[in-house]
């Protein structure tokens, strides 16, 4: 099978015929080709470029345009911090809706037209080009609740729920839209699944989320289903308390991180669901040996049973040792889906 | 003592209005801000610790607390400054430079400051000289330094090099903390503590002030 033969093979519960890996990789990704951070996350060329290098170098199934949380904010004209050689910060304290009066003469773009969510779906027709009949492709797009954090600030936004919950649907149903449409366009350009990350909605606890966050994710994810688009879920944090919600919203992947015991994310969302992790990025993967890491994968294939594929609970880390990672594929390799209990 | 309850009631359920009102009522009554902080705050926000623990309270709890013991201290500072009184600790905390993420950096602020600790927050994306110069300033017990990134966890041992550069290494304690960070990382760049989490911290402080 191909990398995405294989992944398609998962996702449809059909078994392929090895365990699939997908680990997310960003700065990793950019050390690989030996450029800074800063071209990758500016020229959609050099993200394609670094992303089919890495995948080709460890056996990953995927290629990805995940690169950093400021590509929507960037283009609503959000003021952002640039670094050379690390991910792209928005400064809360200059937020876009740090006023909130702002929201009402803010319109989230029907066509996503220029700037970095246009260079994103370059991105992603490259990819497409160049390995898209072997790779699995996949966009991204910030969740909801992780989106609002950036165009509010999330300091601000954790007290909006209890100070003006009625301005938190506003500013929920105007980060929807915009994931809507920036989704659709990853779509349209050859995306096969889009991640969805909703980081903030880690913080939240069980009330709010199912409240404020459960119901516009859920929109998201049918949106992206009806325009022909898989979804990869993927909430860093400890996702604990809500695994539950995240197993309902009906994603075709949900990413666990490493504070979710990956056992119990099986017990709440059943049988059915494909769970991808959740190695410790640092302690697990960049501190660990290839030995130890097979060890970790083996108990945790237990813990997650049928349905499973191989990743970190979030990003590889720069300075991961190559043979880590090599480690993780060969598990990947070598290793079967079970059947469903 | 009324106002006692009242005031770790507010505080507990983060609300800011009652928080201000009890504590204005109390100074009015004449009970004393030490009174307050050692009677009301810090079992308050010691009780919102254990709740955010037991992932009972999550971070909009926590922050809501936070708000409503600041307000309540804003109220009683200037009581302890005219009286003289002063907290038991300075702790100077900041996210390291390069670093902009500081939710994480605010609860241990929030929870350092309802524990009765004098709170110097610095920020984010907070330079070793930055750090230096407020350690000379202010004279701190603590420094406490907060990273997200592991690209940014190096500011960490850059700040504490500063620290003894400047001659100041052995007049503070250096605690670090954030997601990527871990008790080996803390050890191998020297610093005196690692907590994993806000209640952890605040533990930790106490304990290093009950050993000096």
């Amino acid at each position: 099978m191909t990398g995405r033969e294989r992944i398609l093979a998962a996702l449809a519960g059909q078994k392929p015929d090895h365990l699939a890996c997908m680990p997310i990789t960003m700065t990793f990704a950019s050390d690989i080709l030996g450029v800074k951070y800063l071209h990758y996350v500016q020229d959609h060329k050099v993200m394609a470029e670094a992303q089919i290098r890495t995948a080709e170098m460890f056996g990953f199934d995927y290629v990805s345009t995940i690169s950093d949380p400021t590509r929507e904010a960037a283009d609503l004209g959000s003021n952002i911090q640039w670094y050379e050689d690390r991910p792209p910060a928005i400064l809360e304290d200059e937020a876009l809706f740090a006023d909130k009066s702002v929201l009402a003469r803010v319109k989230a773009p029907d066509r996503i037209a220029g700037g970095r969510m246009e260079d994103r779906v370059r991105g992603i027709g490259l990819l497409r080009e160049r390995a898209g009949s072997d790779l699995f492709i996949e966009g991204w797009v910030e969740g909801p609740c992780a989106e609002a954090a950036d165009l509010r600030g999330i300091n601000r936004l954790m007290l909006d729920f209890s100070d003006d919950p009625a301005f938190v649907h506003d500013l929920f149903d105007f980060t929807l839209a915009l994931a809507i449409s920036f989704a659709k366009e990853q779509i349209a350009a050859g995306a096969d699944i889009v991640g969805v990350g909703d980081a903030a909605a880690s913080l939240v606890g069980p009330r709010i989320y199912k409240e404020f966050v459960w119901p516009w994710e859920k929109q998201l994810v049918d949106a992206i289903h009806a325009n022909g688009g898989k979804v990869r879920l993927h909430i860093c944090g400890n996702t604990r308390r809500i695994l539950e919600g995240m197993g309902a919203l009906g994603c075709d992947m949900v990413d666990i991180d490493y504070p979710a015991p990956m056992d119990q994310a099986r017990l709440q969302m059943g049988p059915h669901q494909t769970l991808a992790g959740n190695l410790d990025p640092v302690r697990d993967v960049r501190n660990g040996s290839p030995e130890t890491i097979a060890k970790a994968l083996e108990a945790l294939q237990q813990q997650a049973g049928a349905r499973w594929i191989v990743a970190a609970g979030c990003e590889l880390v720069r300075d991961t040792p190559h043979q880590n990672v090599h480690a993780m594929v060969k598990f990947a390799q070598t290793h079967s889906e079970f059947a469903i209990a | 003592m009324a106002q006692s309850r009242e005031l770790y009631e507010a505080i507990v359920n983060g609300d800011a209005k009652q928080a201000h009102a009890v504590t204005q009522a109390a100074i009015e009554a004449g009970i004393g801000p030490m009174t307050l902080i050692s009677e009301s705050m810090i079992p308050a926000m010691d009780e919102v610790g254990r709740l955010f623990e037991e992932e009972e309270y999550f971070v909009p709890e926590l922050l809501l607390a936070g708000r409503a013991m600041k307000g309540a201290m804003e109220l009683l500072r200037p009581l302890m400054t005219a009286s003289g009184e002063k907290l038991s600790a300075r702790v100077v905390i900041g996210t390291v430079k390069g670093d902009l993420h500081d939710i994480g950096k605010n609860i241990v602020a929030s929870m350092l400051e309802g524990s009765g600790f004098e709170v110097i927050d610095l920020g984010a994306d907070v330079s070793s000289e930055a750090f230096v110069a407020a350690v000379k300033e202010r004279k701190p017990q603590f420094v406490c330094l907060s990273a997200l990134l592991t690209v940014t966890m190096p500011s960490m041992k850059t700040t504490i090099d500063a620290l003894g550069n400047a001659g100041l290494r052995t007049q503070v304690k250096v605690l670090v903390g954030g997601a990527p960070v871990t008790m080996q990382y803390a050890n191998e760049i020297g610093a005196d503590g690692y907590s994993e989490n806000a209640s952890g911290a605040v533990g930790l402080i106490r304990r290093l002030l009950e050993g000096a």
